[in-house]
């Protein structure tokens, strides 16, 4: 389908009077200079499990601290949810430092779950969280499964939790789940336990190191959970070549950033075809067009997350972005999620040249 | 603190790749105290991500010229060319712009310092290389609360001993070291601090200092040695200087939760006792 002259051109040739909201996938493809006078901003809100947000797009567990710090800079109200950082059911005090290093586009960090821990978390941050339009997801983890069952226990009191994300995927502590985020039994024994606990909807957050993410996403459905969060960072590692040593101090650390986001789209849209439960995709995203591969990949909704340290106002120009994209195309959200045109089939675009 | 994006006015070359980035800001550049520090962002560079955290090294009126009592307008960095992020604030000229996060941490603007500083027979600044840049603002305001100063200033060649000139109207003595001899003293700046020290017995004294992880761990023990009172600013990678990363916390004297302190919030000047130093900041398994 081409512009000419000002007229839409369909793919067989024949000129296409209207612009008709029924035409579904095809449209999707027009020009955007057709669609837009008097068309209203589309909605972009979408309910995940039962939770409303008021546009898909969230920031990501330990970029946003507790949502306050970001009050200075940022309308916390403009988000769709704020995932907290990690919560645990007793304070962490985390890993010695260094514990971040820059690479090319992209960063490592070993921070260790530091956090205030479940009962400070309900006492000092939830007060402030539950004033916000933006719904509150909390990231939980623990060294066992008793752990994390004791910290959902205990945030099960908290009025203003929207959500839980189980943490079962972060590479840099013993604790932090990655033992239950690299095996498919373990997966499903905990996110069982979680969910039979949990008071509110459980999102569980997969660790991209993995061979198989299918398995993973078929495990943590199994086990019960209303929603994925597809990845966390993709364990890495870099060494100072005149002293030798790493420069983490833990090792090894966590890559996340604009350097992994190719790798987690992948995986998003590996995970959106073996299960059918929501995924929230996650990995690199610091602009609208970044977030809205994801969409179309399979994500109903996104996450920023080291954007966040160097740009705060990312979350919003991307839900912004979302929007204007989706006016553009005249094609709602839910349209526009798992709407992937692959090769061979057909509604794949013409290949050019 | 503002997040903006701010006009470059300046980029002056100074010697061993030392460069004074000044940058038009007028709200931040007000708001701004001694001790504090900005987070630069280069604009249009996806691969280089983070901002980079520079000391708050001067703030000079704009040239507005409107006859009212001229308020600070303008920030200046004090930098050094070490990496891809400063290479790249190398090549800022004026007309360009840079996001700019300030002004962050709690600075040298405690209660307990200035009353300590004015409780002090003197004020020892002790410096290395690019750490220069954190002292000039306290200097400036203990001068004019009518405090006595001195300046340790010490680093590789006389190439990175910039901006002596500058704290000449606030101390009544530079003490200059290299550790090539190229000028001053040859040696650490902690040697000629160390003489000084010895000769002042029964002075009270309190040392601000900045400069690397060796030489501040050196300074300190002799703060300790000597039974003196010693403030620090301690530099460390960051990741958004927001207080949500916790990249860039260190080791203080605290247990459990409390033994992690974010350099970007609670500090950068931290009370040197506060801070665990030697081993103890590495990992304990």
């Amino acid at each position: 389908m081409k512009m000419a002259n000002g007229k839409i051109q369909m793919a067989n040739g024949s000129e296409h009077p209207t612009l008709r909201p029924e035409l579904g996938e095809q449209q999707s493809a027009i020009d955007n200079r057709q669609s837009t006078i008097s068309n209203p901003e589309p909605p972009i809100d979408v309910t995940i499990a039962g939770v409303h947000f008021q546009n898909p797009v969230l920031t990501a567990s330990g970029t946003f601290g507790y949502g306050q710090e970001f009050a200075k800079v940022i309308d916390l109200n403009r988000l769709g949810g704020i995932c907290v950082k990690g919560i645990s059911a007793d304070p962490m005090p985390g890993n010695p430092p260094p514990r971040i290093y820059e690479t090319d586009a992209g960063m490592l960090n070993a921070i260790g779950l530091q956090n205030v821990g479940a009962k400070r978390f309900l006492e000092e941050k939830l007060p402030f969280l539950r004033t916000l339009k933006a719904r509150c997801v909390v990231n939980v983890f623990g060294y066992s499964t008793e752990d994390y069952v004791r910290c959902i226990e205990t945030l099960n009191a908290g009025d203003g939790i929207d959500a839980y994300e189980l943490n079962i995927s972060c590479p840099n502590t013993r604790c932090g789940g990655i033992v239950y985020g690299s095996d498919p039994k373990l997966t499903e024994e905990v996110v069982a336990a979680s969910k039979r606990a949990a008071r509110f909807p459980l999102f569980v957050k997969l660790s991209p190191n993995v061979t198989d993410i299918t398995v993973f996403a078929r495990a943590a459905h199994d086990g019960g959970a209303d929603a994925l969060t597809l990845v966390n960072t993709f364990v890495g590692m870099s060494i100072d070549i005149e002293t030798r040593a790493p420069r983490i101090s833990n090792v090894t650390a966590g890559l996340s950033g604009p350097a992994i986001k190719p790798l987690a789209v992948r995986l998003v849209h590996q995970a959106a075809r073996a299960v059918r439960i929501p995924i929230i995709g996650i990995g690199g995203i610091a602009s609208p067009e970044d977030a809205i591969e994801f969409l179309i990949a399979g994500a109903c909704a996104i996450q920023v997350g080291t954007a966040n340290f160097y740009a705060p106002e990312t979350p919003i120009r991307v839900a912004d972005g979302i929007s204007d994209y989706c006016r553009r195309h005249r094609i709602r959200l839910d349209q526009l999620v798992g709407s992937l045109k692959l090769p061979g089939t057909d509604s794949a675009p013409a290949k050019e040249g | 603190m503002l997040d903006t994006i701010a006009t470059v006015t300046g980029n002056r070359p100074l010697t061993g790749g030392h460069l004074i980035l000044s940058v038009l800001s007028p709200e931040q550049a007000q708001a701004a105290r001694p001790g504090q520090f900005a987070m630069i962002r280069i604009l249009g560079h996806s691969d280089v991500l983070l901002r980079r955290p520079m000391s708050i090294y001067d703030l000079r009126p704009g040239d507005n010229g409107d006859g009212e009592q001229a308020k600070p307008a303008e920030l200046d960095f004090l930098y050094k060319v070490v990496g891809r992020g400063t290479a790249m604030m190398a090549a800022l000229k004026p007309g360009d712009e840079v996001g700019l996060l300030a002004p962050l941490g709690h600075g040298f603007f405690a209660e307990d310092y200035l009353a300590e500083a004015r409780a002090a027979d003197e004020v020892l600044h002790v410096a290395g290389g690019i750490g220069i840049a954190a002292l000039l603002l306290p200097a400036r305001e203990l001068a004019a609360a009518g405090v006595q100063q001195r300046l340790f200033f010490g680093g590789r060649t006389d190439a990175d001993l910039v901006g002596v000139n500058e704290f000449q109207p606030y101390v009544a003595e530079t003490l200059l070291a290299t550790e090539n001899g190229t000028l001053g003293h040859r040696g650490y700046v902690t040697g000629t601090l160390e003489s000084y020290l010895k000769s002042q017995p029964g002075k009270r004294l309190l040392i601000l200092a900045c400069g690397p992880w060796g030489m501040l761990e050196a300074t300190v023990a002799l703060a300790r040695r000597y039974g003196q009172r010693c403030l620090v600013s301690m530099e460390n990678r960051m990741g958004c200087a927001l207080g949500v990363c916790l990249g860039c916390s260190i080791r203080v004297r605290g247990e459990g939760h409390a033994a992690y302190e974010r350099v970007c919030t609670e500090g950068p000047v931290f009370w040197s006792e506060h801070v665990v130093w030697g081993a103890d900041q590495l990992p304990k398994t």
